[in-house]
């Protein structure tokens, strides 16, 4: 079937907003391409994506000048159900998509609102599990799948409905780096197959760029780069806008014609065309470890409610004042768990948890976040105020702080986060990095020692997430100790000077991030996503390039080195 | 104690969820009508068996331990209140002062109101122990039937004995069908007004709950298990803030809670925002009224077996309500001390 998407110049500007979301947009993707859509939070990806299914302008209120078209409808005349059997539309966060009790409902709602048949429901829903290696799960209640069982489900689920489009809006955000790599396979094998129309929305290039046929560039609600991979690449980074793969822009440091996208090209483009030599053997400066006083102590602690779900077997470790450790692993590998230990909102069924000298187990959760800042990872559940001030004093008065006090921490912990500017604002016009920050400020306002941050950059963009990390980096600096739930490897390995990994309860490594970065069979088997750099140095090892090479600036000095590229050559 | 659906694969859980709603039904019916302790005590015997083989033992019981002092109470005030004038004296509950006498009639009634509670609190349990709420919520959603004169006639014809068993007295009360004149035509007027009686409500029940409303009712029993999960986790991201969550000080304690509703208000708005979203996207509304459904209801062998029972249960206890001999428990106690 032949189903155009043509945008005719279209603004959009959503109901009580001042500017448009999305402006001037002239845009036609053809049936059976697969396009891929970036930029910067607030460019108006979702917008885009909202358009070609119907929800604007029929379920979110606003103003719609232009025309968009599906095929022949135009989707104004359109309902968001009449739609729906052409565009299948696949959300950030998996578990808010999910509306019935079963796995197996979840795929049949859709063909049954289409009034399909019960025998071809039946049919349906048993291929869409299978496409998605959901078989087996049938009778599995959603919410307690990981996240990318959850988002296979909701693929499965627009699977069955037969679209002829799928436009997925960000499908990654939520799922650790083994959801990634399955849920990406998933969708564009689909696509590809069937010649269905595929617009995804994704932040982190590295995966999927070497999947997709056409990159558009979305900023302040405009298209401001639109063409085939290639064409898109060679024109550049946009500052604040646009960032192309570390390999994408090492390659073009050495001249290197043909952008490869993965490392191994990379390597094996290098070893083609230059002769590389080896570089002088020199070692990356090495990861400090803290040498405070230990200030957290588990002893062989062991939580266990139900068998292999959120527990923790004989877990033993020690963190010292002023260490910055990465807290590691595959979702459901008992990282939440662990850390939720520290703060006494769980207790050790066998074991000890000691934090500052107190007994977790007998030390209400309140009197241990004196200690302890916890900051969560979904910061709505965090925030119990329509004001930032409000927000921030509330909890300066639970701790019963002096009240003279409040203003002079307020503005510190506001600048630390660098949102000086917006102690007056309402908790409901920021964005979510912005509401993270809030989050995690109103936590700073009490000056804790140890700050437990339980992934804060779930969904944000690389420029938001850079930002968490260097503030995070920041106050680690500063003496504070960080302890960091993150699937962010490449920062992660950036940062953090000790590393833990949880495997199914148990804690698989702890040591230095540097050794973690070494040994492959590790990182293989807790399905870390080694970052690209890494990989490199890796590769690149025989030639003297120190192993545990993270940055992109390091990285970019030996290989100019090696190959031979002088400065302003 | 929350009564939730367990998983399992009884007779109980076997059996359609219509099924189920009409042991519910039937059980109520039969402890207005039936005021015999010991038929009662049988029943809820018989009920209490089905739920030990279907659901976990120990939470049948506690559920049932925390009703035994209310149902104590009722019973009790049956054995006060209830003394006919020529019920047969027992004796004083307060002896001296001869205050509240204690009658055979009494006693009988207070112990079969106690099973008669029992029965269809019971029965209830048993209902949405077995049945998954989704599952009740689409059997009384409306949908597309094929017409069949032989199903309407199954529901038609056991409704209309049971009404015209239930109407029967009025035929023996003075003033009324009393225009007629012949017994035989009488009757037959009864019975026909009982049978369109009951083809009223066979369309009735055939209508359902409109579709919106159904699917709707299956979306939230769904949500019951999210927003928990939401609610424990914003509770803990609250106590890792520093709020002490049960503080002993009443308006401490008044003033935590509004700290724990907004964000769970707050976050409960959001997610019926994220379902209205994700429905629309998976054609919701694309055209509600020819909707198909997965799930088809079909009784089973068990299923006619047991209603066929509940039939004939509810059509006995109408007889002997009829005939006078509503409780021959009672009789027979009497019999043996005259």
């Amino acid at each position: 079937m032949k189903l155009d998407i043509v945008f005719q110049n279209v603004t959009f500007t959503y109901a009580g907003a001042k500017t448009p979301a999305m402006r001037g947009i002239d845009l036609t993707i053809k049936t059976g391409e697969i396009v891929l859509i970036t930029g910067p939070a607030g460019s108006g990806k979702t917008t885009l994506c909202s358009c070609i299914n119907g929800l604007i302008p029929h379920y979110h209120e606003g103003d719609l000048q232009g025309e968009v078209h599906v095929g022949n409808y135009n989707t104004r005349n359109v309902r968001v159900g009449g739609l729906a059997s052409l565009v299948g539309m696949v959300f950030q966060d998996p578990e808010s998509q999910l509306v019935t009790n079963s796995v197996v409902d979840e795929v049949a709602f859709g063909p049954e609102n289409l009034g399909i048949p019960r025998e071809e429901i039946d049919e349906r829903v048993k291929k869409a599990l299978a496409v998605t290696r959901m078989t087996g799960y049938e009778e599995r209640e959603p919410h307690t799948l990981s996240g990318g069982e959850q988002q296979a489900c909701v693929i499965a689920a627009t699977y069955a409905m037969h679209p002829e489009i799928y436009v997925m809006d960000e499908p990654l955000a939520n799922l650790d780096p083994a959801g990634r790599a399955q849920v990406l396979k998933l969708v564009v094998k689909m696509a590809k197959e069937r010649g269905k129309t595929l617009v995804v929305v994704e932040h982190a290039l590295e995966e999927i760029l070497p999947l997709v046929e056409r990159v558009l560039v979305m900023s302040n609600g405009e298209i401001v780069r639109d063409g085939s991979v290639a064409q898109v690449l060679a024109a550049g980074d946009i500052k604040r806008v646009f960032k192309r793969p570390d390999i994408v822009r090492l390659a073009e440091s050495i001249h290197l014609e043909g952008q490869p996208l993965k490392p191994e090209t990379l390597f094996e483009e290098v070893q083609k065309h230059f002769k590389p030599k080896a570089i002088q053997a020199r070692y990356a400066a090495q990861h400090s470890n803290g040498h405070g006083s230990p200030i957290i102590q588990l002893e062989h602690v062991t939580y266990c409610y139900q068998t292999d779900v959120d527990a923790l077997y004989d877990v033993s470790l020690t963190v010292r004042s002023g260490e910055f450790v990465a807290l590691l692993g595959r979702n459901g590998s008992g990282k939440t768990t662990l850390v939720s230990h520290l703060i006494g909102l769980l207790h050790p069924i066998s074991g000890k948890v000691t934090v500052m000298g107190k007994d977790t187990s007998e030390t209400p959760t309140h009197i241990l976040a004196r200690d302890i800042g916890f900051c969560f990872q979904n910061p709505n559940h965090q925030l119990v105020s329509f004001n930032v001030r409000e927000e921030m004093t509330f909890g300066l008065k639970a701790h019963g702080i002096d009240p003279t006090e409040f203003d002079e921490r307020i503005r510190t912990a506001l600048e630390i986060v660098n949102m000086q500017d917006y102690a007056d604002a309402e908790i409901f016009d920021l964005g979510k990095g912005q509401k993270q920050r809030i989050a995690l400020a109103s936590v700073l306002t009490l000056k804790p020692g140890i700050l437990v941050i339980d992934e804060p950059t779930t969904g944000q963009d690389p420029e938001m997430t850079e930002d968490i990390f260097r503030i995070i980096n920041d106050l680690n600096q500063q003496g504070t100790t960080v302890i960091m739930i993150t699937h962010e490897m490449d920062y992660a390995a950036r940062f953090a000077q000790r590393a833990l990994v949880m495997n199914h309860g148990h804690l698989a490594f702890d040591g230095p991030m540097d050794q973690l970065l070494g040994n492959q069979q590790l990182i293989e088997e807790n399905s870390l996503d080694l970052p690209d750099i890494a990989k490199l140095a890796r590769m690149f090892s025989g030639y003297g390039v120190p192993a545990n090479t993270v940055r992109f600036e390091d990285m970019h000095t030996y290989i100019r080195e090696m190959v031979g590229v002088k400065n302003g050559d | 104690m929350a009564i939730e659906y367990q998983k399992g694969k009884s007779f109980l859980h076997q059996l359609d969820a219509r099924t189920k709603l009409l042991i519910f039904i039937g059980a109520t019916v039969i402890a207005m009508i039936v005021v015999d302790p010991l038929l009662m005590g049988i029943l809820f015997a018989f009920l209490y068996y089905l739920g030990r083989k279907a659901i976990d033992k120990d939470q049948l019981n506690n559920n049932l331990k925390v009703l035994v002092v209310i149902f104590l109470t009722f019973s009790l005030f049956q054995v006060l209140f209830f003394t006919p004038d020529d019920a047969y004296f027992l004796f004083y509950l307060i002896p001296f002062k001869n205050w509240v006498p204690v009658t055979i009639q009494g006693l009988v009634r207070g112990v079969a109101v106690f099973f008669r509670f029992f029965s269809v609190v019971l029965s209830v349990h048993l209902m949405l122990y077995t049945t998954p709420p989704v599952e009740l919520a689409l059997t009384i959603t409306e949908r597309e039937q094929k017409k069949s004169l032989r199903n309407d006639l199954l529901i038609i014809l056991p409704l209309g004995m049971l009404l015209f068993a239930a109407s029967l007295p009025l035929a023996y009360k003075p003033g009324f069908l009393q225009s007629i004149q012949q017994p035989a035509l009488q009757f037959f007027s009864l019975a026909a007004g009982c049978l369109v009686a009951a083809f009223a409500l066979m369309k009735l029940m055939k209508k359902g709950l409109p579709t919106e409303m159904g699917v709707a009712l299956t979306l939230g029993f769904a949500t019951v298990g999210i927003l928990s999960k939401q609610t424990q986790q914003i509770t803990n991201a609250q106590k890792a803030r520093g709020y002490d969550v049960q503080p002993k000080n009443i308006i401490r304690r008044v003033q935590v809670l509004t700290a724990l509703l907004i964000p769970i208000f707050l976050a409960t708005l959001e997610r019926s925002q994220d379902i209205s979203i994700a429905i629309l996207s998976r054609g919701f509304d694309y055209n509600i009224g020819a909707r198909t459904y997965r799930r088809s209801f079909t009784f089973q062998k068990d299923d006619f077996l047991v209603l066929a029972a509940i039939f004939m249960l509810v059509l006995a206890g109408l007889t002997m309500k009829n005939l006078n001999w509503s409780s021959p428990t009672e009789s027979f106690v009497l019999s043996l001390l005259k």
